[in-house]
Parts: structure tokens; sequence; C-alpha cells
């Protein structure tokens, strides 16, 4: 059966660009223009995988990702970062969050920074999902 | 009326980023929100002869203020606060009471936005226009005055116009809920010279002893709550006297009231936030009776 893999991010042009190519690789896509209508479709869905941007309106990806990886039933789901925010900075706001009294979280499960390649993006989400 | 989220409108003339990191006293506060807003004016990409839609051109655009708002993002980010962004294309004032409604903000942070001399001279300006449709607090940010770049923390000495009417208690609300960001707080009112003129001496005196008095009540309720406050009582037109107490007082920021009219009703029978939002070099913090 095929896999699902919600993409949460705001620009058209690149939820377009994620959707071709999880559609070329056999993924069913689910899109999400925002981290509010993501965490939303996460419950919703309950997708195989995310592919979360950062710098997004509503909800930015740091605290959806953080509020994901603190729910006991929705922290197992294999998280790719894609976005134009440098990994160094995401790393070092989940550690800020934690200083404020949050839990500590894992590290996504692969890091893209934009742009990136069809065939890099592919590769990530064969080598997680198999 | 806290200020947790604040939208920051940046058209990357007027406000950088040392803007913003001058308003983050704020935190202090309970602010851990800022969403981005910057518009791209439509006829920057609008449709020309022999040209059509400039495509190109609106995405050079959107890239441009996407690296700068990640840029920004990274930094806050890391301090632990929560960023967002918008990216539009249109006019502003309706941009931003969009955005502000979508993401629920508190306060609204912008330069002082500027249209052609024609509109502005039937209409006002973008910044009226603003004032006039937003229920929302808005911080006129004149952050590079004529004079060089204004105080490193805005926040730091308030003057507060106060004219005894609903929106004068927004504003002592707004204030109160801003505690640990501002250290000091001249509160001032303005009797108009045109109506003590007209008193007898001792109708003059009374008046002036009253609004004395409502001054000290003020006054005392913001020491109450461990606000470093001084009352001040000042006689004369009402626009020129408020610029006079903040420079007196070296304020770092001007804060009234404002009652929303129409265009009209406000060309024929001004507006004392609306003329200082056009005049003032001080950062003018304006807080709408309507505001919530």
């Amino acid at each position: 059966m095929a896999k699902k893999v919600l993409n949460v991010e705001d620009d058209p042009d690149i939820r377009m660009f994620v959707t071709t190519v999880l559609e070329e690789h056999g993924y069913i896509p689910i899109m999400a223009k925002d981290g509010e209508e993501g965490a939303k479709k996460v419950k919703d869905e309950k997708p195989d995988l995310i592919i979360l941007d950062i710098l997004m309106p509503k909800e930015s990806g740091i605290k959806m990702y953080h509020e994901l990886k603190k729910e006991p039933s929705l922290k197992d789901i294999p998280v790719v970062m894609l976005s134009g925010v440098s990994k160094r900075t995401f790393l070092r706001s989940q550690a800020a969050l934690t200083e404020f009294g949050d839990e500590t979280v894992p590290e996504p499960e692969a890091y893209l920074e934009k742009p990136v390649e069809a065939e890099d993006l592919a590769e990530t989400l064969k080598k997680i999902l198999g | 009326m806290k200020i947790t989220t604040m939208l920051f409108v940046s058209e990357f003339e007027e406000l950088w980023f040392d803007a913003l990191q001058s308003l983050m006293g704020l935190r202090k506060a309970g602010l851990n929100h800022v969403v981005f807003l910057h518009v791209i004016p439509r006829e920057r990409v609008a449709m020309r002869r022999g040209t059509g839609y400039l495509k190109q051109e609106e995405l050079k655009l959107r890239e441009i203020a996407d690296i700068r708002f990640i840029d920004w993002a990274e930094t806050l980010f890391e301090e632990g606060m929560e960023v967002g962004a918008h990216i539009a294309i249109g006019n502003v004032v309706p941009k931003i009471l969009s955005v502000a409604e979508i993401e629920k903000i508190d306060l609204i942070v912008t330069a002082r936005i500027k249209k052609g001399k024609f509109g502005e001279i039937f209409l006002g300006s973008e910044t009226s226009d603003l004032l006039r449709r937003t229920e929302k607090p808005v911080l006129l940010y004149n952050y590079q005055s004529q004079a060089g770049k204004v105080g490193e923390n805005p926040f730091e000495r308030l003057l507060l116009a106060l004219d005894w009417s609903v929106s004068s208690e927004k504003v002592l609300d707004f204030v109160l809920a801003m505690k640990e960001a501002v250290k000091r707080v001249e509160i001032i009112h303005v009797l108009s010279e045109k109506q003590v003129g007209k008193m007898s001496k001792m109708e003059a005196h009374k008046v002036e002893r009253e609004n004395k008095k409502r001054l000290d009540e003020v006054c005392d309720t913001f020491v109450q709550q461990r606000f470093d406050a001084r009352p001040h009582l000042y006689i004369g037109d009402t626009e020129e006297q408020i610029q006079r107490g903040a420079a007196e007082h070296r304020a770092t920021m001007i804060v009234l009231g404002t009652r929303q009219a129409t265009a009209w009703k406000e060309k024929w029978s001004g507006s004392i936030s609306h003329s200082l939002a056009e005049k003032s070099e001080l950062p003018l913090l304006i807080v709408p009776a309507g505001g919530k």
C-alpha cells in the first residue's frame, strides 16, 4: 500500500515541486499551507512521514516539530525538515525551547536545506520509508 | 491587553532588524511571537504594455524578502521565540488588517506608510487609513529620524497623553500591561487654551485643580503598580503641548488613544493622533478606543 507523506509548506511553488516528487515515487501527497493546518492534518491523516518547512504563517515548523515530538501518539512519525533556515538554527531553537522549561525532543530524521534537488529528496524519503 | 504577538511590517527601507531588536524589551512584558509582513506594491509587478504581468520580478522580490526574513527569524528562533512571515502583493493597509486578524496580533508595528501626493491631500496618508480602520494598537516607529537613530529602548520613558476619553482608559490598561518593559511614565493632560481663555480666573483655577486631581489619581495607579510615574498639566494647543512635553521630559515614545472617524470627518475636524502620526519624530503608540 502506498505511503502517505504530509508536506507542510507555505510556498505554493515548493508544494507543487514536492507533490510532483512524491507522486513520481509512488507516495500519496497530502498538503498543508501552514503549521496550524499541518498540525491538524497530522492528527486527521496520520501520515507515514512529514516534510516540514520552518518559516510559515500561523505556526512555525519549529513549534510544530516540538509539539509533534512531545505527543506520544505522533512522536514516532519521521520528519524531514526542508527549509531555508539552517540546521544549526533549528537545533539551537529546539534547545532554546528546552531552556524555557519544555522537554527535550530528538533531532529530525533528516534535514534538507533549500533549494533541494528532486533526486536528493526522493533518496532521503526512500532511506526512511524503505 | 498583554502583548504576546507583534506584527512587524517592513518595507526594508525604514524598518530594519536593528529596529526590531530595539523592541525586544517587550519580551519582559510577555512578547513571544513576532510575525513579519512585507507587501510588494502591485504596481511593481502589474501588467504593462508589451511585457504583461512581471512574474520574474515578482519571484525576485519575493525571494529578496524571504531571504531577509529568514535571516531575521533565525536570530529570534535561536532566542526561543515563535516567528511567522507573510509576503504579499497588493495594497499595504488591507494586507496589514488581514494578517493582524489571521495571526491574532496584539500590536502592529510599522513605519509611516506613504502614498502619492494626490491621495494624501484628499484622503490623508496610508497611515491615517490604517489608524481609521484597525482596532489593534499601532506603533508608528520612526526608527531613523532626521536627527539620526531614535533611542535603543523606545519603551524606556513613555509620555502618556490623556484626554479622559474611553480611548485614554484603553491607553492606561495597555501601558499597565507593559509594566516589565517600561522604566518611567510621564502622564500629561493638555487643557485647551481657547476653553480656558473664555473662563473667569476662578473657573479656570477650578478646572486646573480638577484635572490635576485626575492626573494624580492616574499617577497613583501607576505608582501602586511600581512604575516610576509623574503627572504634568499643560495649557495650549494640544498637539504642540504634547510635542513640547515629550521634549521637556526626554520621552522615548508618545502614547495616546484615538477614536475611529471617517476620512472626511477627520480631515475637517482634525485628529491629534493622526496629525502626530504624520509629524512626530518620536515613536508613537496609538491605542484605538475599540481596541481589544
